[in-house]
């Protein structure tokens, strides 16, 4: 937690540190990446996911975002992976030797298209956007220069397009927003997304009736039996049970 | 830091839960490598935010976690039914339809 502290501080402010603290999430990203699919043993694959999903949420403070920062952790680390655990739990299927048995050409084959494809990314999306104009924030950009007014967002803009600025970067939009990035985001979502976060609401809704549904046991007639058994037959049942219990003891 | 970093970072994380999703085996891991994918799409959506000033790329994020933990739930209830009706998690068992 103290790490994403700093992240938060680091996001908006000096290039060194926001460096520093790259670095240091990104490592911990691909290191528990890569061991959420090679560990072995389940439980220890979730808990390296929720470092994984940690280190993230900080890369979203970097990048000026606290708000998804917090419900990255809130909904990730918080719902999805207790729901993973509670459910390998539930299976008590912790240990995987699946694993073990995989081909050797099917680890190179797989290994192959993924680096193919990692390959073609980089190309493409990482290549261009590597030079010094692509740093956000810049202290050069900020000052306004001999005179001149400070760029806005929209100049900022229209020198990104023209690859003089290949980032424009969000400290001058955030600081127009009265609550930084949670009232920047809430902006857009309720004005002209407003349509998609209902549909939003309406896929949980149809997600959450989908589990129960799903999750309703098989065997029901059992159940009913129970339920439509004579108060008196209970009461037996259970004052045996209970003479069971003492001849035990 | 250079903004392609980020997207560097984003897609080795992509490229590792793809190959997660076509190493192993077991259903409830084949779930943790795509949670792993819709995560780096997630960071890559947020940097591009970052990158061209727009709130655009933090709402399609907030989207993708939302339909994340709708997919997960669903998901898992059904990994729960079939591991019920076949006590294996294996998603290369043999199947009904093998003739």
């Amino acid at each position: 937690m103290q790490v994403l502290l700093v992240a938060a501080e680091a996001g908006g402010t000096s290039q060194t540190a926001e460096q520093v603290m790259f670095w240091i999430l990104a490592v911990v990203a691909v290191g528990s990446a890569l061991a959420v699919i090679a560990m072995r043993n389940i439980i220890h694959a979730a808990l390296m996911l929720v470092l994984n999903l940690a280190a993230i949420a900080g890369m979203y403070l970097l990048l000026e975002t606290g708000f998804l920062g917090v419900v990255q952790v809130i909904v990730y680390a918080g719902a999805i992976v207790v729901l993973f655990l509670f459910v390998i739990m539930l299976l008590g299927v912790d240990r995987d030797d699946l694993l073990a048995d995989v081909k050797m050409w099917h680890r190179l084959g797989a290994g192959g298209l993924a680096v193919l494809v990692l390959a073609g990314t980089m190309w493409a999306f990482v290549g261009p956007y590597t030079s010094d104009a692509s740093r956000c924030n810049r202290p050069q950009e900020a000052a306004p220069a001999e005179g001149e007014p400070a760029l806005t967002a929209e100049e900022l803009l229209e020198r990104a397009s023209s690859h003089d600025v290949a980032c424009v970067g969000l400290e001058g939009a955030l600081a127009e927003q009265p609550n930084g990035s949670v009232s920047f985001v809430a902006d857009r979502l309720f004005n002209r997304y407003t349509f998609a976060f209902e549909l939003a609401g309406l896929l949980l809704t149809v997600a959450t009736i989908g589990a129960i549904v799903l999750g309703r046991r098989k065997d029901r007639d059992e159940d009913l039996a129970l339920l439509v058994e004579p108060a008196g037959a209970g009461a037996d049942r259970s004052g045996q049970a209970r003479g069971d219990e003492r001849e035990d003891l | 830091m250079p903004i392609g970093y980020y997207y560097a970072v984003a897609a080795i994380l992509f490229c590792t839960g793809l190959t997660g999703v076509m190493l192993r085996r077991n259903a409830i891991v084949l779930f943790m490598c795509v949670e792993l994918m819709l995560n780096s799409v997630n960071l890559t959506l947020v940097t591009a935010a970052r990158q061209w000033g727009n709130a655009d790329g933090h709402v399609f994020a907030f989207f993708v976690i939302v339909v994340a933990a709708a997919e997960v739930v669903v998901g898992l209830a059904l990994i729960v039914n079939i591991f019920f009706r076949r006590g294996t998690l294996d998603v290369d068992a043999p199947t009904l339809l093998r003739g």
